[in-house]
């Protein structure tokens, strides 16, 4: 981390009732840019309902996330993920009757294409933008194995290739910060493998942020700067992986006893 | 009368046909609307007839009330139904897909009951068609009837008797050709990229930066549009606009188009709504040793056992892709 690179993201104080339950219940954590946290906790412990009041999902009651200085809880979604954090969810989302390609190129930022009003008066840089995306689509499906499925419907993936579609095309859409909620689950263990390498090689060649939800312990020691532990909706511990490891308050989050 | 018998003779009828063409071409412009939000968009318009008598409806009081010229009342009459659209959508296209269909369905009845009961506005249940001021008599279509009128003028030089309809005929069926090629273009573009995504994952296009909800009120206006074209015809059609014309029936047949055509096919609700009215209509001249009430009833079944038929054997509809059905929404995932 250069010493001008500060913070990106800054969680202060997130609090999400739903009814009597505080699913987040003043979590709060900053993240340097550059970097891979790993975002753990036992079941409920709202790692998911953090993901979702941070990207816009969900609206919070309390709190406060800056990206890169500017406050963002309150925007909506697709204005959140404009501004360069984009999430991933558990359950894959592909867009199931769309070809693997129009997939890709839904998610590219700045397709002036989308507004009915440039379609009409500045078609040329339309078609421009279009062929610029198609091929850095095409760029990013070659990387991921992906590029002889262009023209499948996504529907027709295995959900390991779900897996790497929704991880490629997250990355059209150009994100400073990626948040990936357990992009591991449900694929076996080389794509796996291949995942994380994609996404270490995308932190050291474009400086991209990772925080992503895990439960396999080999993987968040192994492959994270940093583990942000949850538990009943608070952030109990926030360190290296091997210190976190140690926490007593960790271990008994774990184990369920009472401390 | 034979037992069962069934005259072909009305197939070989000019007047047969061009009134048939005209339902089916007022249809399928209702039904282009009806594709873009269903077929491309995912959100379920049940209001489509409301559009339709909105349309007619602004039209029709801009001459009679307003003393606009017809000429500038379309135009006017089309903002009207599409600011009405983005009224309607604004609130309601936040809800989940099925709720959005039942208050679409109501905004329709109450578009259409309000048009009942604002007899000074509307005319109530006399419907509205002239307006006399002593001897002098205005009706909104006047402009449209010496149109008409001329274009017929230039069919009398090799024509000794024209079909009177054929000058509304060829209007309605450019529109639709215009709408029909419009809409396929826009479909090919990175807009209508965004909708199909919104139809498959709303949640999944809304993480990726997509303004989903102005996507959808885009959607909705330009279908709120074709709506009030078609809500025209219809009133220069009959001759007059009256509540009972705008009933949510419209917005079913429209579906049965959709249907019939198939999802997600903009031709095939063209060849969808010559179908259905060709059935509908066709059906007329089925003698059957029963009355003539039960004989209307039969032609709604035949039309139904039809459309059963195709969801058995032909789901996606005689256009629609089949994949595209099996994989998209309410498919496995």
């Amino acid at each position: 981390m250069s010493a001008g690179g500060g913070t990106l993201l800054e969680v202060d104080g997130v609090v999400k009732r739903f009814g009597g339950v505080r699913a987040v219940d003043g979590a709060g954590f900053a993240l340097s840019p550059g970097t891979v946290t790993a975002l753990i906790g036992p079941n409920g412990a709202g790692k998911t309902t953090l993901f979702d009041t941070l990207t816009g999902f969900q609206r919070a009651d309390r709190g406060s996330a800056r990206l890169a200085g500017e406050e963002v809880l309150h925007l909506p979604a697709y204005a959140i993920a404009r501004r360069g954090m984009v999430r991933t969810f558990q359950i894959t989302r592909a867009l199931a009757a769309m070809p693997v390609i129009d997939n890709m190129m839904l998610a590219a930022a700045d397709q002036p294409g989308e507004r009915l009003h440039d379609l009409l008066l500045r078609p040329g840089t339309v078609r421009r933008r279009e062929r610029e995306v198609r091929e850095r689509a095409g760029e990013l499906l070659d990387t991921f194995d992906l590029a002889r499925l262009a023209d499948d419907y996504a529907g027709t993936l295995s959900g390991g290739q779900r897996k790497l579609l929704e991880l490629a095309r997250a990355l059209m859409a150009r994100p400073r910060l990626l948040l990936l909620d357990e992009p591991m689950a449900g694929i076996n263990p080389t794509l796996g493998r291949r995942l994380l390498e994609h996404m270490q090689r995308l932190r050291r060649g474009e400086g991209m942020t990772f925080l992503f939800v895990e439960h396999d312990m080999e993987v968040v020691m192994n492959h994270s700067d940093r583990v942000i532990v949850m538990a009943e909706g608070r952030v109990i511990a926030d360190g290296e992986p091997a210190l976190v490891r140690e926490e007593p308050a960790v271990i008994d989050a774990y184990l369920g006893s009472t401390a | 009368m034979p037992p069962l018998g069934f005259t072909l003779q009305a197939f070989t009828n000019l007047g047969f046909w061009s009134g048939v063409l005209v339902v089916a071409g007022i249809y399928a412009v209702v039904a282009l609307g009806l594709q873009l939000n269903v077929g491309y968009t995912g959100i379920l318009n049940f209001g489509q007839a409301a559009f339709m008598a909105v349309g007619g409806y602004s039209m029709a009081i801009l001459v009679l009330e307003g003393g606009l010229s017809f000429w500038l009342a379309l135009p006017a009459a089309v903002l009207i139904t599409m600011a009405f659209g983005v009224l309607v959508g604004l609130p309601s296209l936040r809800l989940r897909a099925d709720y959005f269909a039942i208050v679409t369905l109501a905004m329709a009845e109450v578009v259409r009951l309000a048009a009942q009961n604002a007899r000074d506005l509307t005319g109530g249940t006399k419907g509205l068609y002239c307006e006399f001021e002593g001897v002098n008599q205005t009706c909104f279509d006047d402009s449209w009837k010496s149109v008409s009128g001329w274009i017929l003028d230039r069919f009398e030089s090799f024509w000794s008797d024209p079909e009177p309809l054929l000058p509304l005929l060829i209007v309605i069926w450019a529109t639709v050709a215009l709408g029909l090629v419009v809409l396929r273009r826009l479909q090919g573009t990175p807009w209508g990229r965004v909708l199909r995504a919104i139809r498959e994952d709303e949640d999944a296009a809304r993480a990726l930066g997509k303004n989903t909800v102005l996507h959808k009120l885009q959607s909705l206006a330009i279908s709120a549009v074709l709506g009030a074209f078609a809500g025209f015809f219809l009133a220069l059609f009959l001759a007059t606009i009256h509540p009972d014309d705008y009933q949510p029936i419209v917005t079913f047949f429209a579906f049965g188009v959709l249907v019939l055509g198939g999802l997600a096919s903009y031709s095939g609700v063209v060849v969808g709504a010559i179908l259905l009215w060709t059935l509908l209509e066709g059906t007329r001249f089925v003698e059957l040793p029963i009355s003539e009430e039960k004989t209307a009833a039969l032609r709604f079944a035949i039309v139904g056992a039809v459309l059963i038929g195709l969801m058995a054997f032909r789901p996606q509809g005689l256009f629609g892709k089949r994949e595209e059905m099996v994989l998209g929404r309410g498919g496995p995932r």
